[in-house]
């Protein structure tokens, strides 16, 4: 099956589904104005993937931002995920940075939904570099 | 509703109000860094795009922009120790052919003198010699030389036409504030009588809409169109601007949907695909963040609207829940671009009911203003 491969942008997710190298990842930020249109190939991918699935899947969701139209669609493919688990062996990681609490919500309310394998995984982000500061310089004026 | 709380949603509205239909304002108060700086020119430049078309107009603008910022972007103590009246504030302001750019910080009032000749200098001069004496200073690579005014004042005064206007007021005994005040007219204007009044109301609008922001510990204020860009602009000055935190990861979570919410659900007076009229302001005080929106609606849907939040508002956590998962479970989307999650899901996120209001203002519109809030600890 030909690998599903979207660039991330400003406000939608970069996907890497590739059935020969067992990665499935959504990652980056999700808030486009119109989510289903965004979503709609991917979950076209996913009912063809359903036809004959590897034997073991992994799908790591490892969003950051996620607007509500967003979390529809999302689920939409856990809920398709949901379906093909019952044919192999599927585990979705639902990754989420430790000090957000609504993405982490989200996760647990997937897992009262479904019943494939669930998993949430928590990370911890390291500090940016605070911003740098203006030189002390002479006086603008 | 608390009083306080009512008091603000009529700000939010008076805020709004005083902005005309083809206006914009966008104010950003607080400690400027030049990452910020480099936000807040991109989200002043997709404004700009709407009513000004590329060319010199548009690098007026802009460089006058760059130079205002570069005013305000100087070290500014530890941010924790920054008080108020000490906040730097930048203002990009269009009233109907005019675009103002005010700047605004703290100075010792040592200073306040010698900053004061050098603006007068720079103001008593006409066009030519204002050129001549920009051509003197890059000639000579000579900047600041001996009490004359500085290369960045004299671009300023050079690019609007000379139309500076300053002004200073007295803090304690240490401390000032300076407003610097640059008019851009996109045409030549006739009369000059006119022009000083109104560059004098312009400078007083200006200090009395930073003493409301103040008093409400308002940061940023964006008053205009509400599309996709100008909205992930704002998304991502409050990303680089929030320290790292519970509360601040949640104020980016709950932004999103109020935005989002203008640009898909909100009316308008003039129908377009690109967005829509509204209010977005952000306040910090001891205790919380409180995040305001607004933005018109057809009369017809106000009931409608109404009849939602009070529900959204009378359910208790776990019935919140359950309406939640019950949209999620919904096959079929009728229109794509809306899911009727947005309103339990900011309901949600803040753990508290949602303050909201409708004033109702001619026979087609009215104005909706929604306010939540997060605490901050």
């Amino acid at each position: 099956m030909e690998p599903l491969r979207i660039k991330a942008t400003e406000d939608t997710p970069e996907i890497y589904f590739d059935t020969k190298e067992e990665i499935f990842e959504i990652s980056n930020v999700s808030l486009p104005e119109n989510a289903v249109e965004f979503y709609a190939p991917i979950l076209d991918w996913l009912k063809r993937y359903k036809l004959n699935p590897n034997p073991v899947t992994v799908f790591n969701f490892n969003i950051e931002y996620l607007n509500t139209a967003s979390s529809k669609q999302i689920f939409e493919l856990i809920f398709l995920i949901d379906k093909i688990s019952e044919g192999s062996d599927i585990t979705i990681r639902w990754h989420y940075d430790v000090i957000d609490d609504d993405m982490r919500s989200l996760g647990v309310r997937f897992t009262h939904l479904v019943k494939v394998k669930f998993e949430l995984v928590e990370y911890e982000k390291e500090e940016e570099d605070l911003d740098e500061m203006n030189d002390e310089g002479e006086d603008w004026w | 509703m608390r009083k306080k709380t009512k008091r603000r949603l009529k700000v939010t509205y008076d805020l709004f109000d005083r902005v005309g239909n083809d206006d914009f304002e966008y104010i950003y108060r607080g400690v400027f860094t030049q990452n910020l700086t480099r936000k807040i020119l991109s989200l002043a430049e997709s404004n700009l795009q709407r009513f000004v078309d590329k060319g010199s107009l548009q690098n007026r603008i802009y460089f006058i922009m760059v130079e205002g910022l570069q005013n305000v972007t100087r070290p500014q103590r530890d941010e924790n120790a920054v008080t108020d009246e000490h906040l730097g504030i930048f203002a990009i302001q269009k009233k109907g052919n005019r675009y103002l750019i005010t700047t605004g910080n703290s100075i010792v009032n040592s200073k306040v003198e010698l900053l004061k000749e050098k603006l007068e200098q720079v103001s008593n001069l006409d066009r030519e010699e204002i050129k001549k004496l920009h051509r003197e200073i890059v000639g000579t690579g000579e900047l600041s030389a001996k009490g004359g005014a500085g290369l960045g004042l004299i671009e300023m005064a050079r690019r609007s036409g000379n139309k500076l206007s300053f002004d200073f007021e007295y803090i304690d005994l240490y401390w000032s504030y300076f407003y610097l005040q640059t008019e851009i007219p996109s045409r030549t204007y006739g009369n000059s009588a006119v022009e000083d009044l109104e560059t004098s109301k312009f400078m007083r609008d200006m200090k009395s809409l930073n003493r409301i922001l103040s008093k409400r510990n308002i940061l940023l204020n964006f008053n205009g169109n509400f599309n996709q860009n100008n909205i992930l602009s704002l998304l991502s000055i409050i990303k680089g601007q929030m320290r790292v935190s519970r509360a601040a990861k949640k104020v980016y979570n709950i932004m999103v949907e109020m935005l989002q919410n203008i640009s898909k659900h909100g009316n308008d007076y003039q129908d377009s695909d690109d967005g829509n009229s509204g209010i977005f302001s952000l306040a910090q005080t001891e205790e919380e963040y409180i995040l305001s929106s607004g933005n018109y609606i057809l009369n017809k849907y106000v009931d409608e609207l109404r009849e939602k939040l009070e529900l959204i508002n009378s359910l208790d956590t776990s019935e919140l829940n359950e309406y939640f998962n019950k949209i999620l479970l919904e096959q079929i989307t009728i229109d794509p671009k809306k899911t009727g999650l947005g309103f339990v899901d900011i309901r949600l996120k803040c753990n508290k009911k949602v303050a909201y209001d409708f004033r109702k203002l001619d026979d087609e519109f009215s104005f909706f203003t929604l306010q939540t809030s997060i605490q901050l600890k």
